[in-house]
This record gives C-alpha cells, structure tokens and sequence, in this order.
C-alpha cells in the first residue's frame, strides 16, 4: 500500500482538482475576498487529501468536497471573525493616488454579483449551491447540515430577495421587466 | 411588483412551485399541476422565462469571476508537501509517523501550556498567516510580557530602536489621539523574528505598531487586510520590504482609523529605510 502512495496522488488530482474553479468562485461569494478564498480552497484540498483514503471512488466527489469547503468556511470564520480587505483601503496607502476607478467590464455581472453579495449569508449559500452549483435540495441539506425544510425555506427567501433587487436594478437602468440587455450580456 | 396582469389564486401557488420546477425538485404530481396551468396562462409562463433568465444571468456572474493563475499550482504544491517523505523504505516511514506523532503530542502540550501559542493556534491558512506574523509579537511583547506600563525615557527610545527607527518616534507620537501615550519602543524578537515594535497605552487598552521585514511567500498584497481573533483586532499591509501591523484590544472600527492615521507615515518612512 505505501508503495502506490504517489499514484494515490496522482490520483487525487485527477479527480479532485478539475473541482477547483466551482471551489473558488463558491469561496469567493461566500467570504466576499479572493485571498481568503484562496485560503479555504487550498485548506480544503488539504482536508481532502488526508481524508482521500475515506473516499470511495465512484461516490460524489464534488459534493464530498463542498462539504468539506463548507465545513472549512465555518471553522475559518469561527477564529478569524471579520477578516477581509478593507475596501478603502488603496486610498488610504495611496493617499496622493488620483481616483481612477476602471470602468467594470460587462457591469451588468459586476450589479447581480453586488446583488447577491448583498443577501444574508444562509440565503446566499443556499441560492450558490442550488442556482449556481446545481446541487440537489437534499445534498444542500447535506452539505449545511440544516433539514431540508429549512433549505426551502432559505431558497424561497433568497431568491425572492434577489429577484427584487435586481428587477430594482432593471428598473434603474430603465430596462423593462427583467433586463434582457443585462441578459445579453451577463451569458456571454 | 410586476403590477400588469392580474394574478388569481393558481397562479400564486404555481408562483410559488416555479424556481422548484426550474430545479426539477417538485414532486411528480405538482409538476404535472405547474406544466398544466402554464400550457394554459401566459402570464406564469412569461414570469417563468424571467426566472430562468435571471438564473442564467446569475450563473454567469458567478462562474465569470477568474480563478486566481497559481492557485492550482499552489494546491498541487501543498497536496505534495502533505506527503513527502524520505523514500527509504518502510521503517522509515514508520519511524517519520512516530516523529509525527510526537511533533503533534508535543505542540498540543505547548498549545495548553502557552497563552500565546493558544491564541495563534486557533488561526488557520495564508492570509491569517501572514497576519500572525504580527500578532505573535503583539502577544508575546505587550500583552503576556511584564513589563513596566510607564512611558521609557526618550533617549532609552532612540537607544532601544537604534538608529535606523529612532526617527519615527516623533512621526508616530504625531499621529497618536490624545488620551493615547507611547509607552515603549524598541526592536524585539519573537518566534525567532527581529521586529520594531511601538507601544501605546491609554484608556485600559495596548496598541502595538508593529514592523518587520517580509520574508519568502510572505505577502499582504491588495491593500489593507483587517481581521479579529480571540479578543485582538489586526490590521496589516505591507509597504515596500516590510509587514506593518496595527493590532490592539480596541474595537475594530477604531484599530482600523489608528491604522489608516498610522498607513502614510509609516509607508512613506519604509519607502526610504534600509
């Protein structure tokens, strides 16, 4: 068995790394920063890794490792509470810095992701993992550990919230009901 | 909110199994129900297409946001150093487990043992890391340390910061609110670390302005990063070679103004320190 340890590796990779992009970008949303993403992406790699010899081949990886993202999450928010990039923070190193902003590319994604950054964490995870990550209700209970009622609960919730908002948007923008141009561009 | 069509009471509840339907999660019957009532009402199948495109739309956002270039480079690299080990032979794999186990039995002893390990111990990945760096002589030189709170004459000051640091003392004493007095500052080692380390008390309450040299892989890039652990706010940027920090028993909001009062002075001295 040690003989085969760098196949083992090997191995791991091949079947938990091609997870890795929908790992980040369900980091990102739910911690709101892409270094502390990075963080819980790569302490959940390295969860899963020393746990691979619990994992059967042929059972859900993915959703073997969103549990473990998730668990990490909330062990990573239990010590370090608040920890984040202070968003002014340019300005106040640069103090002399003309302001600059760059024009976001394609503002429409720039709006949903503000929108659904904006939800009360527990309706955001649920609303990532089901509309975003196409995971089952039952494996969202899972993954939370919360009974399937409350997923329910959660989803109705937070899609409903951001459904108004973003037909709040729609409006501001003077686009008519559900903003097709933000559509267009938001599937590019 | 739409306010145009008039919606009667099938359609407020198949309103209320559409994003289910678009999940396929509905039960065989009620699907058939919603299938039924949109074949028939135009107005649930349009409000049906906004939600699928809305859910497009966010799926799109999500999945656009770029996965930082070296990540997976990094994960392989830590995957991998998770499981070197010297390639000679079974006993000395075994021998490596017992050395393993005892590094941990030992660390968790310390961890107990030690005010400060316990509060380090309790931070995890890269970023907290980084901010550690700091905390770790907060703790070991202000917090845990004895020491007399009574402000060190100002010669002992320039004596104790040498000649590189003494003339941020006046920078800093500048900056500091008025209830606040710089109690100590000095050069220091923790965790076998050299560091500048200034001392504030007022009201109760320690400040540490802390500075050291960055090392290997050590980076607080992207500005300015604030975090809480245990009772202590951190705040750290980095500025030229060297890690800042700002960390204290204060609320976050003020350790964060302390920091941002402290930020130009300091980063516009390390621009010219050796």
């Amino acid at each position: 068995m040690l003989f085969s340890k760098h196949s083992r590796t090997d191995e791991f990779e091949e079947v938990a790394l091609p997870h890795l992009r929908e790992l980040y970008r369900t980091a990102v949303r739910l911690l709101g920063d892409g270094a502390k993403a990075e963080d819980v992406v790569q302490e959940t790699y390295l969860q899963a890794w020393k746990s691979f010899a619990r994992f059967e081949p042929g059972t859900n990886c993915r959703a073997w490792l969103f549990k473990i993202l998730v668990n990490t999450i909330h062990h990573h928010r239990r010590n370090w509470f608040n920890l984040r990039r202070v968003p002014e923070s340019e300005e106040i190193l640069e103090r002399t810095a003309a302001s600059t902003a760059p024009v976001p590319e394609g503002i429409a994604r720039e709006e949903i992701l503000r929108a659904l950054d904006g939800l009360p964490a527990d309706y955001r995870a649920a609303v990532l993992l089901a509309d975003v990550e196409e995971f089952s209700y039952k494996e969202i209970a899972g993954l939370l550990d919360i009974p399937i009622g409350t997923v329910m609960s959660r989803l109705s919730r937070g899609r409903k919230l951001l459904r108004e908002q973003l037909s709040e948007l729609a409006r501001s923008y003077g686009i008519g009901e559900g903003g097709q141009d933000a559509a267009r561009e938001g599937r590019v | 909110m739409n306010g145009g069509p008039r919606l009667d009471a099938a359609c407020e509840k198949v309103r209320g199994h559409l994003d289910s339907y678009l999940s396929r999660e509905l039960p065989e019957a009620t699907n058939g129900e919603v299938l039924r009532h949109l074949e028939r009402c135009a107005h649930c199948a349009a409000e049906l297409e906004t939600r699928a495109r809305v859910r497009a739309q966010l799926q799109a956002a999500v999945r656009s946001a770029p996965v930082p270039g070296g990540l997976e480079a990094k994960v392989r690299r830590a995957v991998r150093g998770e499981v070197a080990r010297p390639r000679t032979g079974l006993w000395a794999v075994a021998a490596a487990a017992a050395v393993i186990v005892c590094v941990v039995l030992v660390s968790r002893l310390r961890v107990e043992s030690n005010p400060e390990e316990a509060i380090l111990g309790k931070t995890s990945g890269r970023l907290a890391a980084v901010l550690n760096v700091g905390l770790r002589d907060h703790l070991h030189c202000a917090v845990f340390r004895k020491y007399s709170k009574l402000p060190v004459a100002a010669s002992q000051m320039a004596a104790d910061l040498g000649p590189g640091f003494a003339e941020l003392v006046p920078l800093v004493q500048a900056k500091l609110p008025g209830d606040f007095v710089l109690i100590q500052g000095h050069r220091c080692s923790a965790g076998g670390r050299q560091y500048t380390h200034f001392i504030m008390a007022g009201g109760g309450k320690l400040v540490s302005v802390i500075l050291t040299r960055k090392q290997p892989g050590e980076s607080l890039s992207g500005g300015i990063h604030q975090a809480g652990v245990d009772r202590f706010q951190v705040v750290g940027f980095e500025s030229h070679d060297y890690l800042a920090y700002v960390i204290s028993d204060l609320e976050a909001q003020q350790n964060l103004q302390w920091a941002a009062n402290l930020a130009p002075t300091l980063r516009e001295f390390l621009a010219h320190a050796g």
